[in-house]
């Protein structure tokens, strides 16, 4: 029997490394080769979704292999968690795609120390009508050093509250013009067994992106932030930050959540919400694409976005919210020759002006100067972009912050909304981020 | 064919899977002990820091937190999988129609993918729509419901039945095979001398399958202390660390936080720990079999 057993478990070690090694690279990058005709280049993306964004970006992509039949484009899609691992793992081992879809700030800033990425200064300079038409500062953080890395392909606002004025009237609730009528409206819902916000922080990212980098920077001001963040004249220990830590809390004991908010995700979240069990939910402009295809028309029509209420004595300013020039494409530093100039032609197919209004048409906000089609655009969409005209966008935490103290603080709201101490977990905070910046 | 000739062609024989062996396990875990020396972040320059990592692992209070989730999750199964699948197994190793089905019902979440058994439980645990809550309520025991994987203080034990549900069925076929190769003379034997119910398996069936138990306690210790998919699809290590393992917390300091260096101590870590713990649990039942 114990042979027996012992060759069961031989066959399966050899079964199971065999099939570990199926799964290797089977695609060789012939990148100097240059004697075949065929260019092959390699795109990872995060458009595997079903939102409108999504798809219109396949489409580009299927309307450029069809145009472009020398190019054997090789895509790969995958979730946007997954693409952010898949990166850092081919990162590490130098094995970096030849395009990719690459975040702003931190991200960038890493890649380009690391130098797995090209500059496209040249390419960008001669395209002018191109460059000069994005929103001020949208290229900062694709500039490391002096040289640009990419370009935005959306505008990420990650901090809206989109509320539903058929429950908000139903119980007489204006909308929140100050932290005490928002602690006020949570009260009235509560007691009428509505949920006031809906939450999915399984993914533990999303309190932090979507509500809390907000509240933060209202409370302590974008400068104390980046000087936080550079370890530079201020700390997380500061009384501010505590301060910004406590309004959190106190939309967590108001009861703002509904129960079990730690145990679904961000779609169940919006789930709540389209079945009308929730009266609103805070989330990134992102939203609008996925809420469109999948609430009524009915809850559409009630459904509004709005942001933040200002918070008194905070040092930040009140029309703002917590957001990110959205992502960009990295071109990979091994890229020459005419493998590297079919890598920006799809670069341009994609983030240049055409990339830009598809994506615009996808209920996608952009970070470049175009107008939104009222007539083809759905009235949520357009009543996003005209709110987003008057709103300025202020760094989300996870953009700025090192990947260690983005865990820590991730982790740390939480432990923050199950009751932990506003000032032990500012101290994680800061120890993490110190340790990363190394001071 | 002489002796030494068979012994010659069994090395040449195993030697293909010795070298994959030897390359895809050994090499790795050598590989990333080496780099627990290392404060890297994947990406460019490596810095040498000794044992800095350790040091830090040392006082990290969510490392020992999550050994302790594993310690419960090792736990859970030697006293749950074994006890249940040898008790299924001494029930069901005949093979009448009803036997067999039960058999395939109970081995059934083994054929399942843990993502598959992950979202089945989250949607029985869902605070919202959860069939467990809903049930609780019907029966008139609303103040049993909780926030089953929210809740830090419960959810690494809601993790537990999951686990057990999804090994049992493992066991209870290696049980059942070991069953199945008890000589039946020793069962003639036993019914010549009057032996049988309670005193034939403390007797006879249970040693005889004593050694297939140490294998299947030294699988469950080995396969609890990698448990990884199914929290990481139910929770994630969430909230704020309460379900993390040493597997999970692994994985987020290497692929979250992007610290390659302090991912290869804690797996170097749960290396050691696990030879620590089957060198234990096979020193305990050998003094049992003794």
């Amino acid at each position: 029997m114990k042979k027996r057993f012992i060759l069961a478990l031989a066959i399966a070690v050899c079964v199971s490394l065999l099939a570990g090694c199926g799964g290797g690279q089977s695609a060789d990058n012939d990148a100097s080769g240059g004697k075949q005709e065929k260019i092959t280049l390699t795109l990872w993306n995060n458009w595997s979704g079903q939102d409108a964004k999504a798809v219109a970006m396949r489409k580009i992509l299927d309307d450029f292999k069809a145009q472009h039949p020398e190019i054997d484009l090789q895509v790969e899609a995958l979730a946007t968690d997954g693409l952010k691992t898949r990166l850092r793992t081919a990162a590490a081992a130098n094995e970096m795609p030849d395009l990719f879809v690459m975040w702003p700030g931190a991200m960038t800033k890493e890649f380009v120390n690391g130098d797995l990425l090209q500059p496209i200064d040249d390419f960008l300079n001669s395209k002018p009508e191109w460059k000069n038409n994005f929103i001020p500062n949208a290229l900062d953080d694709f500039t490391v050093d002096g040289k640009t890395y990419s370009v935005p392909m959306n505008l990420a606002p990650s901090s809206l509250i989109y509320y539903n004025q058929a429950i908000f009237d139903q119980y007489g609730v204006k909308v929140p013009k100050t932290w005490d009528e928002l602690l006020q409206a949570i009260d009235t819902f509560k007691r009428n067994n509505v949920i006031p916000i809906a939450l999915g922080n399984k993914a533990n990212w999303v309190v932090q992106s979507t509500t809390f980098s907000t509240i933060a920077d209202r409370v302590t001001g974008t400068e104390w932030f980046l000087k936080a963040v550079a370890q530079d004249g201020a700390k997380f220990t500061d009384p501010e930050f505590i301060k910004a830590l406590t309004y959190m809390q106190e939309l967590g004991k108001a009861g703002a959540y509904q129960d079990g908010y730690n145990s679904i995700d961000e779609n169940q979240m919006i789930q709540l919400y389209t079945q009308g069990k929730a009266a609103m939910f805070i989330d990134g402009g992102w939203a609008v694409a996925s809420l469109v295809n999948t609430a009524s028309a009915d809850l559409l029509r009630n459904t509004h976005i709005t942001i933040l209420p200002p918070i008194e004595g905070g040092k930040g300013e009140p029309q703002t919210t917590a957001g990110v020039v959205g992502t960009g494409l990295g071109v990979n530093k091994k890229l020459t020759g005419a493998k590297k100039e079919a890598a920006l032609e799809l670069f341009y197919a994609l983030a240049g002006p055409d990339g830009q209004r598809a994506t615009l048409d996808s209920s996608t906000l952009v970070s470049y100067k175009i107008d939104v089609d009222k007539t083809k655009a759905h009235p949520l969409f357009v009543e996003l972009t005209e709110l987003m005209k008057n709103v300025k966008i202020v760094p989300v935490y996870d953009s700025k912050l090192s990947s260690a103290a983005v865990e820590v603080i991730n982790n740390g709201l939480q432990d923050l909304l199950m009751g932990g101490k506003p000032e032990d977990i500012a101290k994680r905070v800061q120890d993490a981020q110190a340790g990363a910046v190394g001071k | 064919m002489n002796a030494s000739r068979v012994r010659r062609f069994i090395a040449a024989a195993l030697l293909p899977s010795v070298i994959l062996y030897a390359l895809f396990v050994f090499v790795p875990v050598i590989w990333s002990a080496y780099y627990s020396f290392f404060n890297w972040s994947g990406i460019g320059e490596a810095k040498y820091i000794g044992f800095q990592n350790y040091a830090e692992l040392i006082r990290d209070s969510v490392f020992w937190h999550s050994l302790k989730n594993n310690v419960i999750f090792v736990l859970a199964s030697i006293l749950g999988q074994v006890p249940i699948a040898l008790v299924l197994a001494i029930l069901l190793h005949k093979s009448n129609a009803l036997q067999r089905f039960m058999r395939a019902s109970i081995f059934m979440p083994m054929v399942l993918s843990s993502v598959v058994i992950g979202m089945i439980w989250q949607y029985i645990y869902h605070p919202q729509i959860g069939i467990l809550n809903f049930l609780l309520d019907a029966l008139g025991l609303g103040s049993w419901k909780m926030q089953w994987l929210s809740d830090p203080d419960i959810s690494i034990y809601a993790l537990l039945p999951p686990l057990i549900w999804n090994f049992v069925g493992l066991y209870l076929i290696i049980f059942i095979s070991a069953l199945q190769n008890i000589p039946s003379e020793i069962h003639d034997a036993a019914k010549i001398d009057g032996v049988s119910g309670a005193r034939k398996l403390f007797t006879i069936t249970l040693p005889m399958i004593w050694g297939t138990i140490q294998v299947a306690i030294i699988l469950c210790i080995s396969g609890s202390l990698k448990s990884f998919d199914l929290v990481y699809v139910m929770t994630k290590g969430g909230p704020a660390h309460a379900t993390e393992l040493l597997a999970t917390y692994m994985y987020n300091s290497t692929f979250s936080t992007y610290r390659y260096g302090y991912g290869s101590a804690i797996s170097t870590a749960i290396v050691l720990i696990s030879l620590l713990f089957i060198g234990t649990s096979q020193w305990l039942t050998r003094r049992k079999a003794d």
